[in-house]
């Protein structure tokens, strides 16, 4: 098995918003760090090296794109479940969602996430925001120790 | 509580009684003639006394008169000289005579205590009845107070029934639209030189129609948060407010000849940013309805006169609608015109009714076609809100 680098954790469940994600990354070659998973379980099954991911290099991901609403585990168990764990707790999470709700917000934030974005509708904006999340915390972020490194 | 077990009074034949009264002097006489037999002098006065007193007391006030001519019956031909006979000496009428007075005032005294008995027997029975009725209406009181829990939860049930559907309106539709809006536009940059201009033109169309579905959810969603947030109520200067939403909506006024004309708007009880929504929504349509006009007119001004409610009205020039439709004008996605005429989703005025009556309020509109069109609505004038403007000034 080779070893897979991730930077960049995406948690998604529709492929067609994967696709677009992926798309928006390419223009900074970003596209070769990013693990997709398509739900929650898939998605821990990845930060504990489980699973597929067994014998995976020990090292977390610079950012998490964390979907909200996920088959099996949803985003908000996922993101408790990181918080609540000594190795996986300082990965910087970004919740990216359709859901304008307060209610997914706060508990969002209480749950330590470190930014939360709303989906935009429109097509440019969408790409614009990924990138940006991409460029900004793969890129600018100083990642926590124990993160994969350039 | 005492609890009479011998009631020969009350409800009782009127021969039980009098036996009764008549039965309680011949044991009385025959254990005074067995003391007297004995030898014991003067024990029938005390005797027959008891007898009179308790024929009062259980027969009543008939039966306690018979008791005593009896006892002085009695008395007389068993106890007083010559015995055995009804004569009477002058020298024992005084015995008589304070015999007689003596049964009566005691007779008359139980007769007093016995009614005294019998009127708070009445009073308890009556209670009793009272305690009863209470009872079943409390019991009442408990079932309506069940069935109101029920009616609440069962609201409440459907309320977040509500919410979850607003809930996955918002994500669930989005994300199709936007996939719908982004591989359309991913199309037309990868195709778009292989295209004919009929082509372009439906990607075009394809994509306008996306973005007026996504603003389209985005006002539904917005109208239903107005329906499930609390009303944060405040004093809110109206005046102030119409500023703010004047110089909101500069940008789309820039270049336009628009006459102002803003009468003094009153201070009123209300969630400030709900308020503001209301006349954004109703200077947005006027500034709109307006746009063909030079110079375009609109007056926005108080109307006083009811001494409830306070009501404000925003008047133009413009466009105007014909009454015969004005009750659909404040139907959610409901509008009078072409969307080639004027642009927009159909639900600003249903958010203007909704929270207008969310306050208590009501809205109307008068018009006519090409005439401008006149909105009013109406917020009650709460005893607080007065009194704190009254002191204000």
């Amino acid at each position: 098995m080779t070893p897979i680098l991730g930077r960049i954790l995406i948690v998604e469940d529709d492929p067609r918003d994967v696709e677009l994600s992926l798309t928006a990354l390419e223009e900074y070659n970003l596209v070769n760090e990013v693990v997709v998973t398509r739900d929650g379980k898939e998605a821990l099954d990845y930060l504990y090296c489980r699973g597929r991911f067994a014998g995976r290099v020990d090292e977390n991901p610079a950012v998490m794109l964390l979907d909200l609403k996920l088959p099996k585990v949803g985003g908000l168990e996922v993101l408790q479940q990181i918080r609540s764990d000594e190795r996986l707790k300082m990965i910087p999470v970004v919740v990216l969602t359709s859901s304008h709700e307060e209610k997914d917000m706060m508990r969002s934030y209480t749950l330590g996430v470190n930014a939360y974005v709303v989906k935009p509708v429109d097509f440019h904006e969408f790409v614009n925001a990924v990138k940006e999340l991409g460029v900004f915390w793969a890129i600018i972020n100083q990642p926590p120790p124990g993160s994969v490194r350039k | 509580m005492v609890h009479w077990n011998l009631d020969v009074q009350s409800g009782r034949s009127p021969v039980l009684r009098y036996g009764f009264s008549v039965v309680c002097i011949a044991v009385a006489l025959g254990v005074a003639l067995i003391f007297q037999r004995y030898d014991f002098r003067d024990v029938e006065v005390p005797v027959f006394g008891i007898a009179i007193v308790l024929a009062t007391w259980y027969a009543g006030t008939g039966p306690s008169v018979l008791a005593v001519l009896l006892a002085s019956v009695c008395a007389n031909y068993f106890f007083v000289e010559p015995i055995y006979s009804f004569a009477v000496s002058v020298r024992d009428l005084p015995f008589f005579s304070v015999f007689l007075v003596s049964a009566v005032i005691a007779a008359s005294f139980v007769a007093v205590r016995r009614r005294i008995e019998d009127e708070l027997r009445q009073a308890r029975d009556y209670l009793q009845v009272e305690v009863e009725q209470r009872k079943q209406r409390e019991q009442e009181v408990r079932s309506l107070n069940q069935q109101l829990a029920k009616r609440a939860a069962e609201l409440e049930a459907s309320n977040k029934e509500l919410e979850s559907f607003a809930y996955s309106v918002s994500h669930d539709l989005r994300a199709p639209l936007r996939h719908v809006v982004g591989y359309a536009e991913l199309l037309q940059k990868h195709a778009s030189s292989l295209l004919d201009d009929k082509s372009r033109r439906y990607m075009q169309t394809i994509l306008e129609a996306a973005k007026r579905m996504g603003n389209l959810i985005d006002d539904l969603l917005g109208f239903s948060r107005i329906g499930r947030a609390d009303t944060k109520k405040t004093e809110v200067s109206l005046d102030q407010l119409l500023k703010e939403v004047i110089t909101d909506i500069g940008p789309e006024t820039r270049g336009r000849d628009i006459a102002w004309k803003i009468g003094p708007l009153p201070a009123c009880y209300a969630d400030r940013s709900m308020l503001k929504l209301v006349l954004a929504n109703l200077v947005a349509n006027a500034v709109k309805f307006t746009r063909m006009r030079t110079p375009a007119e609109i007056e926005i001004g108080s109307v006083d006169g009811n001494p409830n409610e306070l009501q404000v009205f925003v008047r133009d020039n413009g466009a105007g609608f014909d009454m015969q439709y004005s009750d659909k004008l404040f139907g959610v996605f409901q509008r009078l015109h072409l969307p080639e005429d004027f642009e927009g989703t159909g639900i600003g005025l249903a958010t203007v009714q909704r929270i207008v009556h969310r306050h208590g309020g009501k809205v109307r509109a008068e018009g006519a076609v090409d005439q401008g069109a006149t909105f009013y609505f109406s917020l009650p004038k709460t005893q607080a809100a007065a009194e704190r403007t009254a002191n204000t000034q």
